[in-house]
C-alpha cells in the first residue's frame, strides 16, 4: 500500500502531512509513504524515516492538469494507491477531481463539493444554527472601502482573515489595512472581517467513512500556541457538548473524510470559528492517545472493518518540540535537478 | 573569482562552499563555466560552442555575454 | 561527426520561496494546433503575430449555453453582444446559430444592419443613443432599452413625429449584493426611480413599455447575484403590471458570465472558481419560476458575450529577443504588445509553447514591442530558455481584445478563423499605412516635397 500525503512542511507553521505519515507508519509498517511537496526546503523531504519518497509539485494555482500529470508520473514510477491531501489551497481541486483520480486507480476519502462549501462564510452561519451553536459576526470584503465599513460595524479588536489561510487579530485601522493587503496579495479575495469571541479555544478532530458514519473523534484544548496561533502544547479533553456537536455535524451532513472543527467555548456556549475539511497539523496527537484517524480513513476507504471508538482519556498532553536533522547537500541537489528525492 | 570554487555535480547542481548558495545549470552553462575557469576569452568560448553544438558562433557569442551578465548579478564573477 | 543540439546556457540560483526556479518543473504547457491546424503552419503562411479564432469552438459554446437555458426555460433567445467582438465573421457565426444582435451604439447598430440583421432583431442598449439613430431604430422596429429620462423625451418626440405608438423597454439597476454595483445605467429599483420612469412613460401616452432590461456587472463569479437580479426584475414586472396598464412581454437579464480566464489576484484556478453555464442558467430560470404570478411567461433574453467567445480566441506571438534584467530575471521581447491585449489589465493569461522544450525553467517576463514600460504581457512566469522565433500562444483572448485594441506605433495583425472543416480564412487583414492615413489631411503649406 502506497499512500501520498501533502503538507510535509513540518516548520513553525506546520502542515499535517508528517503527522499523517507517522500515524500510518505506526499502524502498519508495510505502508509506504510518498511526500507531495511544493518546496525543496520542506523538512518532510528529508525525513526519510517517515517519508519514503518525495516529489515536488506545481502550485495548485497553476491548475489541476500539471498536478494530475505529476500524480500519474508518481503512480507509474513509484506506485500510488491512496492520497490524503491536507492543505487548504489544494483541497478544492482534489475534491473536484476525486472521481477522475479514482478512475486512474488512485483512491481518496474526501467530502463532496457541497459538503466542502459548508465551510464558506455564508454557510457557516446556517451550519451553526443547525447544530445549535453560535457563529461570530463576519463580513466579507473585497476592497478597502468595504474593509473600513466592516471595521466600523464590527469594531476593534477584530479578526482579519483570508479565505484559505491566515488570520490576524487587529487593533487599529492601519493594522487592518496592512493585513488586508498582505493576505489578499498572497491569497486573493474575499477577505473576512470577524468579531473576536472570547473563551477557551477548543478543537475537535474527526473523520467519517464513505457512508457518513463517524470513524472517531478527539477533542483538545490548545495550551500554548505560536505567534500564528498554531498549537504547540495541548491537552485532550472530554467536553460533552462539544463532542456531541461534532457527532451531530457528521450525522447531519453525512460528512465524508477527515475534518477539524475550531470552536471557542465559554461554559456551555459554543461558537464555531471554522470547519477544516482535512486533518489538522496536530492529527498525531489523536493517534498518540489511541485514535488513529489517518489509518482508519485509509482502511475504511477500502471497505475494511475499522475501530470506530473514541475512548481516549482526557488529560493526555502533547508537547511539540524542535529537533535537528543533519543531512548532505546531495539530497537538496536531487530535488533541485530532478524535482524528486533519490530512491 | 568565486566561480572557480563552484562544485558542480553531473546533474548540474552547483554548491558554493564559500557562501552556501546553490545553483542549477544546464549542460551548456557547465561547459561555459569550465572554459571560463580555464581563462578562455568570450570569443573563443563561443567558437568552441559553435564547433560542438548546432549554433552559430555569433549567437553563441551573445549567449556567452548574456550568461556572464547573470554570473555577475549572482556575484560569481566581478 | 554531427553537432549536438544546442540549448542556450542557463544558471539559476536556488532560492527559498521560489524554490521551483531551477527545478525541471512546471512542465510548460504546449499547444501545437488550433482547431486541428498546426500553429507553425499558420505562422509560416500568415506571419506573426496572429489572432486566431476557432469556429467549431464558438458554435459548440453557443449550443451548450443555449441548451442550458432552453431546457430549463424554452422561451429564451440570445442577443450577441457586439462590443465583446464585432468582427463580421464572429457576429455571423452567432447569427447563424440563432442569436439576434445586441448593440450599444449607433456604430454597432450600423454594423448589425450592414451584416443583414433586421431592425426587429436588434436590441439597442447604451447610455447615449444619438437622436438620428433612435429615429432609425424606431422606424426599423428595434428593441430600444431606455437608459435615461432624456431618452424618454427623445422617443416621445419621435413617436409624435411618426404618429405611432412606440414599444420600449427600460433598463433597471439594483442591489444584487455584488461590488461594485452598476448603478449608473438605467433606473434604480430600490429608490423608486424605476417605477417613476414607468409612470413617466405612461403619462406621456405615446410609448408602450413592453420589456425590462438589466445588466449587473462583468465577470460575475457568483451565480446567486443573477438569482437576486432576476427575482427583483420579475417582482418589478409584477408590480408594473399591477400599477400600470402595461404588459411586460420580455425581460433581458444582460450578460456578465465569466469565461475560464484567470483574474489577477485570485489564487484558485478558473476551473475551480468559474461557475458552469448550468449554474448561471439554474439561478436565472429558477428565479423566474419562483417569482412569476399567473401563468404567462415572458420571453427571456440573454446578452452573454465573454462566456461565448473568450475561450475561442488565441493570440500567437513570436520571441524576437531576450535579455537578462538587472534583477536577474529574463525578459523576452515578443512581437505582440499590450495594445492588442486590452484584457491583460485584469487577466493573467494562459501562456503556452508550441513545442516541448527541455531544460531548466527560469523566472521570466514577457514584454511586447512597444516603447513603453507598461508593455508587460506577463511579469512572472517560469519558462525554459527560448530563442528567437519560438512561439507563445496566449489565451483566452477572444473577448474584448479585437474591439478594444488600439493602433499604436505598429499595425494591428491579421485575424484568422480556423473553420469547422479545417480550412483557414482571414477574417481581418493586417493593417498597412493606408489604413492609418486614410483619414488624415496634410495642409498644403506643411507639405515636405
Amino acid at each position: 500500500m502506497i499512500v501520498a500525503v501533502s503538507g510535509i512542511n513540518d516548520t513553525d507553521n506546520p502542515g499535517p502531512g508528517i503527522g499523517i505519515a507517522r500515524s500510518l507508519k505506526e499502524a502498519d509498517g508495510n505502508i509506504k509513504t510518498v511526500g507531495l511537496s511544493y518546496d525543496i526546503q520542506d523538512p518532510g523531504n528529508y525525513m526519510d524515516f517517515l517519508i519514503d519518497k518525495s516529489y515536488i509539485l506545481t502550485y495548485p494555482t497553476q491548475g489541476w492538469e500539471p498536478i494530475m500529470n505529476r500524480l500519474l508520473h508518481i503512480k507509474d514510477s513509484f506506485g500510488l494507491d491512496f492520497i490524503i491531501p491536507a492543505l487548504d489551497a489544494e483541497l478544492p481541486q482534489y475534491i473536484k477531481y476525486q472521481k477522475e483520480l479514482e478512475d486512474f486507480g488512485i483512491k481518496t476519502l474526501l467530502p463532496s463539493m457541497e459538503q466542502f462549501e459548508l465551510r464558506s462564510k455564508e454557510h457557516l452561519q446556517s451550519v451553526s444554527e443547525t447544530l445549535g451553536i453560535t457563529y461570530p459576526k463576519t463580513v466579507k470584503v473585497f476592497n478597502t472601502d468595504q474593509l473600513k465599513e466592516a471595521l466600523k460595524e464590527i469594531g476593534f479588536p477584530c479578526v482579519v482573515k483570508g479565505n484559505y489561510y491566515k488570520a490576524y487579530i487587529v487593533k487599529s485601522m492601519p493594522e487592518a489595512l496592512y493585513y488586508f493587503s498582505e493576505i489578499s496579495n498572497e491569497w486573493g479575495f474575499p477577505i473576512l472581517v470577524q468579531e473576536v469571541v472570547y473563551g477557551e479555544e477548543l478543537n475537535v478532530v474527526g473523520a467519517a467513512d464513505k457512508e457518513g458514519e463517524s470513524l472517531g473523534l478527539v477533542a483538545i484544548k490548545k495550551m500554548t500556541t505560536t505567534h500564528l496561533g498554531k498549537i504547540w502544547n495541548g491537552v485532550t479533553i472530554k467536553h460533552q457538548k462539544l463532542l456531541e456537536v461534532a457527532a451531530d455535524f457528521v450525522r447531519n451532513y453525512r460528512w465524508r473524510g477527515p475534518f477539524e472543527l475550531e470552536c471557542i467555548v465559554k461554559d456551555d456556549e459554543i461558537t464555531l470559528i471554522e470547519i477544516n475539511p482535512r486533518f489538522p497539523a496536530w492529527v498525531y496527537f489523536a493517534t498518540g492517545v489511541g485514535i488513529n484517524l489517518p489509518y482508519r480513513v485509509l482502511k475504511s476507504a477500502y471497505g475494511d472493518d475499522v475501530d470506530r471508538r473514541s475512548d481516549y482519556e482526557s488529560g493526555k498532553v502533547m508537547i511539540r518540540y524542535t529537533y535537528e536533522l543533519i543531512t548532505d547537500i546531495k539530497k537538496v541537489s536531487a530535488f533541485a535537478t530532478k524535482g524528486e528525492s533519490d530512491e | 573569482m568565486r566561480l572557480e570554487n563552484l562544485a558542480i555535480n553531473k546533474n548540474g547542481f552547483a554548491f558554493d562552499p564559500t557562501t552556501g548558495e546553490t545553483f542549477t545549470l544546464n549542460e551548456t552553462a557547465i561547459k561555459i563555466v569550465e572554459l571560463m575557469v580555464k581563462g578562455e576569452s568570450e570569443k573563443s568560448i563561443a567558437q568552441k560552442l559553435s564547433e560542438e553544438f548546432e549554433v552559430s558562433s555569433q549567437e553563441a557569442f551573445n549567449d556567452v555575454l548574456d550568461f556572464k551578465e547573470r554570473l555577475k548579478l549572482y556575484g560569481l564573477i566581478s | 561527426m554531427s553537432k549536438k543540439e544546442y540549448e542556450k546556457p542557463v544558471i539559476i540560483r536556488v532560492e527559498s520561496g521560489f524554490s521551483k526556479a531551477g527545478v525541471p518543473l512546471p512542465k510548460q504547457r504546449v499547444r501545437k494546433s488550433i482547431g486541428g491546424v498546426s500553429i507553425n503552419e499558420l505562422v509560416n503562411k500568415y506571419g506573426s503575430p496572429l489572432f486566431v479564432f476557432e469556429e467549431k469552438s464558438i458554435r459548440e459554446r453557443y449550443k451548450r449555453a443555449y441548451e442550458a437555458f432552453s431546457t430549463r426555460y424554452p422561451n429564451v433567445e440570445f442577443g450577441w453582444s457586439y462590443k465583446t467582438n464585432y468582427l463580421k465573421a464572429i457576429c455571423a457565426v452567432f447569427h447563424q446559430e440563432g442569436a439576434i444582435a445586441e448593440v450599444v451604439s449607433e456604430f454597432e447598430y450600423q454594423k448589425a444592419r450592414e451584416l443583414g440583421i433586421e431592425g426587429k432583431d436588434i436590441i439597442y442598449n447604451g447610455p447615449y443613443k444619438p437622436y438620428d439613430s433612435l429615429m432609425r431604430a424606431v422606424k426599423e422596429g428595434a428593441k430600444i432599452h431606455i437608459d435615461t429620462f432624456e431618452e424618454i423625451n427623445d422617443l416621445e418626440r419621435i413617436a409624435k413625429e411618426l404618429k405611432k405608438e412606440v414599444p420600449v423597454a427600460i433598463r433597471l439597476n439594483m442591489d444584487t449584493g455584488v461590488y461594485p454595483q452598476w448603478s449608473r445605467f438605467g433606473f434604480n429599483i430600490e429608490s423608486g426611480q424605476a417605477m417613476d420612469a414607468v409612470k413617466r412613460i405612461e403619462a406621456g401616452g405615446v410609448l408602450r413599455l413592453n420589456g425590462l432590461h438589466a445588466h449587473i456587472g462583468t465577470f460575475m463569479l457568483d451565480p446567486h447575484a443573477y438569482y437576486v437580479e432576476t427575482s427583483k426584475m420579475v417582482q418589478f414586472m409584477n408590480s408594473v403590471e399591477t400599477k400600470s396598464g402595461f404588459s411586460i412581454e420580455y425581460i433581458d437579464v444582460g450578460g456578465g458570465f465569466a469565461s475560464k480566464n484567470r483574474l489577477k489576484g485570485i489564487y484558485q484556478p478558473p476551473e475551480i472558481v468559474v461557475p458552469s453555464i448550468d449554474d448561471y442558467a439554474e439561478a436565472i430560470t429558477s428565479a423566474i419560476y419562483e417569482n412569476i404570478h399567473g401563468n404567462r411567461y415572458p420571453k427571456l433574453y440573454l446578452e452573454t458575450g465573454r462566456h461565448l467567445i473568450d475561450e475561442a480566441g488565441y493570440l500567437v506571438t513570436s520571441v524576437v529577443a531576450s535579455k537578462t534584467l538587472p534583477d536577474s530575471r529574463r525578459s523576452y521581447i515578443v512581437d505582440a504588445g499590450v495594445n492588442l491585449l486590452y484584457t491583460y489589465f485584469w487577466y493573467k493569461f494562459n501562456i503556452e509553447l508550441t513545442e516541448e522544450k527541455s531544460g531548466i525553467s527560469e523566472p521570466s517576463v514577457i514584454n511586447g514591442p512597444l516603447c513603453m514600460n507598461i508593455d508587460v504581457i506577463e511579469d512572472s512566469i517560469l519558462l525554459p530558455r527560448l530563442k528567437r522565433g519560438d512561439m507563445l500562444v496566449i489565451s483566452p483572448v477572444g473577448a474584448y481584445n479585437v474591439t478594444q485594441w488600439m493602433q499604436f506605433i505598429r499595425y494591428r495583425p491579421r485575424v484568422l478563423m480556423v473553420m469547422e472543416d479545417g480550412s483557414v480564412e482571414i477574417i481581418r487583414e493586417s493593417e498597412d499605412l493606408s489604413d492609418i492615413e486614410r483619414r488624415e489631411k496634410l495642409p498644403k503649406k506643411l507639405e515636405i516635397r
